[in-house]
C-alpha cells in the first residue's frame, strides 16, 4: 500500500521506483513477471501518461496504487504516494474504463458516495458536487440517474466525482475507449479544459498515441509482457493545445517510430 | 387522453365487461347451484360482512385471523429465509449442504408440507407455522442467494478505491442490489403464505377465511363460497396492489422502461 | 502424486444428506411407524405399493393430467404473453386480471371447479390451467420486455410480413423464455393436479394423498408422496435435459 510522507518530497506526489510485481500461474503455478522494474514519478499538478498496448498490466500499476492490488515488496522496487493535507492516507481519485456509477443512486449522491468516503465534511458536499458537475459541464443534473444519461454524460459523472473529493493523485485507465470517437474527443478537449482550470495531479493510460500527446506534459512508454518502461518523453506544448498543432502531430509519429521499433525488435527475440 | 388514463379506464373497463359477461352467463344458466349471479354474490357479501356468521363469529373475526397468522407466519419465513440465503452467500460450505437440502424443500408439493405440518404438529398455530416456513423459507433463501452471488464486482471495487467503509458498503452497495431479490422474493412469498395459511384453515384449523371456504363448500352453498373468494381476492389484492406495489416503484424508480410496446 | 479432482461441493453436500438420514432414522426409532416412519420402514412400503399393478393405472391418470393441463397452460399463457408485450394496450387490460388470478389459491380453484364441474374429469385440469397460465404470461411478458427492438425494425424495413415476424424474429428470441415458463409450468402443474385430485375426483395420486391423511397414515401418505416426487423430478430432469440440447444446438456447436 502506498505511504505518505510530508517531508522532502518536494514537488512529487507518485514515486515509483523498480516496482515489479510477480503473478503465479493458475494453472502451473509458476510465478511470471507482471510488471518488470517500473520507474516513473508523476509532479504536483503535472499530467503524466503511460502508453502501451493493450493488456500489458497499465491496470495492474494504477490498482496497485490505488490500493486494491498488492504489492509484495520480496518482489522488489518501491512505491510511494505523498499527500500535502493533513489527512492520515494520500487522497485517490480513480475514473475507470465503465463509469462505474451506483445506479440506484442520483447523480448528486454519488458524489456524496465518494466525499462521505473520504470524510470531507458534510459542509462542504453542496459546493463540491455543484462546482465540479458545472466544471464537466453537467450543471443541473445533480437528481437525474445515471441510466438516463448517455455513456459520455456518465463517464463526465465519474470524473466529477473522483475531482469532488480533490485528490492528491487523479488515476484514469482508459477512461475515453470505451465511447465513439466523436464523444471522445469532446471529452479530451473538455478534459484539457479542466487542467488548465483545477489543475489537478493525474496519471493517465492509454493505448492511443494522438490522446497521450495532446493531454500528457510527459509520456511513459511502455512494452509488454513483461510491462516495461523504455522510454520517457516530455510534451513540451503550452495549453491549450490545438489536435492539428504540427509539433503534436511530429511528437506522435515519433512515438509511433518508437514503439514499432521496440515491438519489432521484440518480434525477432521471439521468434 | 394520457396515457396512465387510457391505462385505468381500460382496467376499469374490463371490470365491467366481465361483471356484465357474468351476469349473462348467470341468467343463461338460470341454475344459482351452479353459478349465481353478481347481484347474488353482492347480496351474500353484504350479508356475510353484516350479520354474524355461524357460531356467531363475524367476517371481521375471520380476516383478522388470517390476516393475523399470515403476517406472523410470513415474517418468520422471510427473516429465516433472508438469514440462510446470506449465510449461504458468505460461506461455501453452507451454500454447498443447503443446496442439497433445499431441492427437496422445493419440490415438495405444497398440499404434502400442510398435512404432514399439521399432521405432525397439530391443527393449530404451530402446525400452520410449521406449513408456511417449510415453503416459504427455502423459496426466500435461494432468492437472496441468487441476488448475493449476482453481485456487480466492479461497482464494489469502486467503492474500496474511494475507501468506503464496511457501513457504506452495505447501505450504499450491497443492499441495493439485493433489494430487486427481497423484494420479488417478498411478493411471492407472501403471495403463497395467505395461500397455505387459507389451505391449512380449510383442513381443519379452526376460523379465518380458509375455515369459511370450507365450511360452505361442504354445504354446497355456492353463494356464500363464491363471496368469500370474492373477499379474499380483493383484500390480497388491495395489499399486494395498493401496498407493495408502491413500494416496488418507490425503490425502483432509478430504472428505465419497455422499450418494445407500441 | 495425484489428489483427486472432485467438484468442490460434492463432499459438505453429500454429508449432509447422509446426516440428515441418519437423524431421520434415529427419529423414527422413537415414534410409531404410522406417525413417523423411517427411511428404511418407507423403502419397504414403496416397494409394496408398486409390486401392485394398480398402483400403475393410479400414477398414468395423474400424469395425464399434467401433461395435458400443460400443453393447453403453454398455448393460452404464451399467446397471451406475447400479445401484452406488444399491444400496451392489452398489457393494460391483461394485467390486472393476471394479477387476480394468481392471487387464487389453488383451494378455490378446486372448490369451484367441483362446484362447476362435479367430480369429472374436468375439475382438476381447469384448475391447473387457471392456476398455472398466468405465470407462463408474466413470464414470455419479461421476455418480450427483453427482446431487442433492432431486430424488430430490422425486419421491418426488409418488409417481413406479420407471421414470419412472429415465427423467425420474436419467438427463437423468446425461447429461452418459453423453455423457462415451460419448466416452471411443469414444476407448478404438477402440485396443483394432486391439489385438485385431492378435492375433485375419486382418482389419481392426488386422491390417494388426501385419503390417508384422513385416515392418519403418515407412512402410507409419504410413500405416495415421496415416490411421486421422485418420479415428477426424474421426469423433468429427462425432459428438460433432452429439450435444452436440441433446442440450444446452435449455441454448443458455436462454443465448439
Amino acid at each position: 500500500m502506498p505511504t505518505d510522507k510530508n517531508n522532502g518530497h518536494g514537488n512529487t506526489v507518485v514515486d515509483v521506483q523498480k516496482l515489479t510485481k510477480k503473478f503465479p500461474d493458475p494453472m502451473t503455478g509458476e510465478e511470471f513477471v507482471v510488471l518488470d522494474a517500473i520507474s516513473l514519478s508523476v509532479e504536483k499538478g503535472k499530467f503524466a501518461s503511460i502508453v502501451g498496448p493493450s493488456g500489458c498490466g497499465k491496470s495492474t500499476l494504477l490498482n496497485i496504487i490505488a490500493g486494491i492490488e498488492t504489492h509484495d515488496p520480496s518482489d522488489g522496487g518501491t512505491l510511494d504516494v505523498y499527500s500535502d493535507s493533513e489527512v492520515a492516507e494520500p487522497r485517490v481519485g480513480y475514473v475507470f474504463q465503465n463509469a462505474r456509477l451506483l445506479n440506484w443512486l442520483t447523480v448528486e449522491d454519488n458524489m456524496i458516495f465518494a466525499l462521505e468516503s473520504q470524510g470531507i465534511s458534510k459542509d462542504l458536499w453542496r459546493e463540491r458536487v455543484d462546482k465540479y458537475l458545472e466544471m464537466v459541464g453537467l450543471e443541473g443534473q445533480q437528481k437525474n440517474y445515471p441510466l438516463n444519461l448517455s455513456g459520455g454524460m456518465q463517464q463526465r459523472v465519474a470524473i466529477a466525482r473522483a475531482l469532488a473529493i480533490e485528490p492528491d493523485i487523479l488515476l484514469m485507465d482508459e477512461p475515453f475507449s470505451h465511447l465513439d470517437e466523436i464523444t471522445a474527443r469532446k471529452m479530451r478537449f473538455d478534459l484539457m479544459e479542466i487542467l488548465m482550470r483545477a489543475n489537478p495531479t493525474i496519471l493517465f493510460i492509454t493505448h492511443d498515441l494522438g490522446e497521450a500527446v495532446f493531454l500528457a506534459d510527459n509520456i511513459y512508454m511502455m512494452s509488454t509482457k513483461p510491462a516495461r518502461i523504455f522510454k520517457q518523453i516530455e510534451v513540451d506544448v503550452p495549453r491549450p493545445r490545438k489536435p492539428e498543432d504540427p509539433k503534436i502531430f511530429d511528437l506522435e509519429k515519433e512515438l509511433v517510430r518508437e514503439f514499432f521499433s521496440v515491438l519489432d525488435a521484440q518480434e525477432l527475440e521471439d521468434g | 387522453m394520457s396515457e396512465k388514463a387510457t391505462a385505468v379506464s381500460i382496467r376499469i373497463g374490463s371490470i365491467f365487461v366481465l361483471i356484465g359477461v357474468w351476469y349473462l352467463f348467470a341468467k343463461l344458466m338460470a341454475d344459482v347451484e351452479v353459478l349465481p349471479g353478481p347481484l347474488a354474490i353482492a347480496h351474500a357479501i353484504w350479508g356475510v360482512l353484516i350479520e354474524p356468521g355461524p357460531e356467531g363469529k363475524s367476517a371481521y373475526f375471520h380476516v383478522g385471523i388470517t390476516l393475523g397468522r399470515t403476517f406472523i407466519t410470513f415474517g418468520v419465513a422471510m427473516v429465516l429465509g433472508i438469514a440462510i440465503g446470506l449465510t449461504m452467500g458468505l460461506r461455501k460450505v453452507i451454500e454447498y449442504s443447503m443446496m442439497s437440502l433445499i431441492p427437496l424443500a422445493l419440490t415438495m408439493p405444497t398440499i404434502l408440507m400442510v398435512f404432514l405440518a399439521v399432521m405432525w404438529f397439530g391443527f393449530n398455530e404451530i402446525g400452520s407455522l410449521v406449513a408456511v416456513v417449510g415453503v416459504v423459507t427455502p423459496y426466500v433463501a435461494v432468492n437472496i442467494f441468487q441476488g448475493a452471488q449476482a453481485m456487480d464486482k466492479s461497482v464494489i471495487d469502486m467503492a474500496r478505491v474511494f475507501r468506503a467503509d464496511k457501513k457504506m458498503l452495505i447501505r450504499k452497495v450491497y443492499i441495493p442490489q439485493l433489494l430487486p431479490y427481497i423484494f420479488s422474493a417478498f411478493r411471492f412469498a407472501f403471495g403463497m403464505t395467505w395461500k397455505i395459511v387459507a389451505l391449512a384453515e380449510t383442513f381443519g384449523i379452526k376460523y379465518g377465511i380458509g375455515y369459511m371456504f370450507f365450511f360452505w363448500f361442504e354445504q354446497f352453498n355456492m353463494e356464500l363460497v363464491l363471496a368469500w373468494i370474492i373477499m379474499f381476492v380483493i383484500l390480497m389484492l388491495i395489499l399486494e396492489h395498493g401496498v407493495f406495489a408502491r413500494l416496488e416503484h418507490a425503490a425502483f424508480k432509478w430504472r428505465p422502461a419497455n422499450k418494445l410496446q407500441t | 502424486m495425484k489428489s483427486l479432482n472432485l467438484k468442490p461441493g460434492l463432499v459438505p453436500g453429500v454429508v449432509t444428506i447422509l446426516v440428515s438420514l441418519i437423524i431421520w432414522q434415529v427419529a423414527s426409532l422413537f415414534f410409531i411407524p404410522v406417525f413417523l416412519p423411517g427411511p428404511v420402514y418407507l423403502i419397504d412400503l414403496i416397494v409394496e405399493v408398486y409390486s401392485d399393478p394398480a398402483s400403475y393405472a393410479v400414477i398414468w391418470k395423474t400424469l395425464s393430467r399434467i401433461f395435458n393441463g400443460l400443453i393447453l397452460c403453454m398455448l393460452i399463457g404464451t399467446s397471451i404473453g406475447i400479445l401484452m408485450g406488444i399491444r400496451r394496450n392489452f398489457e393494460s387490460f391483461m394485467d390486472s386480471w393476471i394479477m387476480v388470478l394468481l392471487t387464487f389459491p389453488a383451494i378455490c380453484w378446486a372448490f369451484l371447479s367441483v362446484l362447476w364441474f362435479g367430480l369429472s374429469e374436468w375439475a382438476p385440469m381447469l384448475t391447473v390451467i387457471l392456476i398455472v397460465f398466468p405465470f407462463v404470461s408474466m413470464n414470455i411478458w419479461e421476455g418480450t420486455k427483453a427482446l431487442e427492438k433492432e431486430l424488430v425494425d430490422m425486419a421491418t424495413v426488409y418488409r417481413a410480413d406479420k407471421w414470419s415476424m412472429l415465427r423467425k424474429v420474436l419467438i427463437p428470441q423468446l425461447m429461452p423464455y418459453i423453455f423457462s415458463a415451460m419448466r416452471i409450468a411443469l414444476s407448478l402443474s404438477w402440485k396443483i393436479v394432486l391439489v385438485g385430485e385431492a378435492f375433485g375426483v375419486s382418482s389419481g395420486v392426488g386422491q390417494k394423498l388426501i385419503y390417508w391423511f384422513e385416515e392418519t397414515r403418515v407412512d402410507m401418505m409419504l410413500t405416495w408422496g415421496l415416490s411421486f416426487m421422485v418420479l415428477m423430478v426424474v421426469i423433468e430432469l429427462l425432459v428438460f435435459r433432452l429439450w435444452e440440447r436440441h433446442t440450444f444446438a446452435w449455441r454448443h456447436q458455436i462454443a465448439n
